[in-house]
């Protein structure tokens, strides 16, 4: 009797620490759900198409990424790799994009030779659509974010994203050396944008991007600069072909052969 | 309000598209010369529409070749498919070549049909305000 005595209290002090203990874990479950929410409730919706915003009384904005600008602290090697190229395309004037190549980070954040944009943004990636080219870069959050392993490097390499707060913070690595826009940089470069949202001085929606770029192998210093998207209300994307020039041409010296 | 506004706009793609794609240092893109002639060919094309022109001038008469902006810039300053036809008579604005020879940079275009698309450049603006004051 006593050993069943015993077993009474000690089932029914079970019990009751395993009400409490499921009590507490479904508070916790609440807290967790409402914090949930109510991060994502700070956390801005970058979703539409935006173009150059122009502050008031500045001139015509633009391209941006690709010229101009007060010098950058580059290293020697960097100077010796932009001055090869300049030699080579100055005399023409030549571009990437003359030729349908993409800008490249961060050429691409900074303007994208003046054509709009478009952001799809889900929690776990955000889109974002240039214009001109057709650029495309993905930026992964959390689990999405893709292993270092199965990268491969590109003009506008592998971005991973995270809020701090309303402020999307974008990391981008992978990329190939480009000494053919305005920041140009090596395969080592380390872009961090800072996306927010603020309102224009007539009301408008203004995102602004603000870019820092390291790399030890073309810069002494940081560089960084910024810019401003103004939201197109129920805007779209215009489709950019651009390597029909090229095929044009084929299909007439293939005419040509022919007769 | 809302013309100044579709100006100040096409301003910005325009400058925009210059620092985008073309060697934009071959051309005057502080004069708009207007010229007409009988379309050859036209093909709205990325990263710039072409236009080859029959023109009678003080020259004479020959064909001349012309490079433009962006179909999807020509497209947002009011070009639509076959408002341009071979065998038509248009005007083009153009930003002429700095070495003063045949061609230039289409920048707007009045068509047969009396139509006009394109974007406004400074030079434009310049040249209409100096117009507008008698000078």
């Amino acid at each position: 009797m006593a050993w069943c005595g015993a077993m009474i209290p000690t089932e029914m002090t079970m019990q009751r620490r395993f009400r409490a203990a499921s009590r507490m874990a479904a508070g916790a479950l609440v807290l967790i759900l409402f914090g949930a929410i109510e991060l994502r409730a700070q956390q801005p919706d970058f979703t539409g198409v935006w173009t150059t915003y122009t502050e008031p009384g500045q001139g015509p904005g633009g391209g941006g990424g690709r010229g101009g600008g007060p010098p950058l602290p580059m290293t020697d090697v960097a100077k010796q790799k932009v001055a090869k190229y300049q030699a080579l395309v100055q005399p023409t004037g030549d571009t990437p994009g003359g030729y349908c190549l993409g800008t490249g980070m961060p050429g691409s954040m900074l303007g994208s030779g003046g054509y709009p944009m478009e952001i799809h943004q889900r929690p776990e990636q955000i889109m974002i659509v240039y214009e001109a080219h057709n650029e495309v870069r993905r930026v992964y959050l959390g689990d999405r974010i893709v292993p270092e392993a199965d990268r491969l490097p590109g003009r506008n390499g592998y971005s991973n994203g995270r809020w701090e707060g309303n402020t999307l913070v974008v990391e981008t690595t992978n990329l190939v050396e480009q000494v053919d826009q305005r920041f140009a940089h090596s395969g080592k470069a380390k872009i961090v944008e800072r996306y927010h949202l603020e309102k224009g001085v007539k009301g408008e929606t203004v995102l602004v991007a603000e870019m820092t770029m390291t790399d030890p192998e073309f810069y002494t210093a940081a560089v960084t600069s910024v810019k401003k998207w103004a939201k197109v209300p129920n805007g779209h994307l215009l489709p950019y072909e651009c390597a029909e020039e090229n095929w044009i041409k084929h299909l007439e010296q293939l005419e040509k052969k022919a007769k | 309000m809302r013309s100044l506004v579709l100006v100040a706009a096409a301003v910005v793609i325009y400058s925009a598209s210059l620092a985008a794609h073309h060697s934009a240092i071959q051309f005057d893109f502080t004069k708009s010369t207007p010229v007409t002639g009988v379309v050859k060919k036209f093909i709205a094309i990325n990263p710039h529409m072409q236009l080859v022109l029959h023109v009678k001038d003080a020259k004479g008469e020959r064909d001349i070749e012309f490079e433009g902006h962006s179909t999807n810039n020509m497209y947002r300053a009011g070009y639509r498919d076959n408002m341009i036809k071979v065998g038509d008579t248009i005007t083009v604005y153009i930003a002429p070549l700095k070495d003063g020879s045949d061609g230039g940079y289409v920048t707007a275009a009045t068509t047969a049909a009396g139509a006009r698309f394109g974007l406004v450049s400074r030079a434009q603006l310049e040249q209409e305000r100096l117009k507008a004051e008698g000078k």
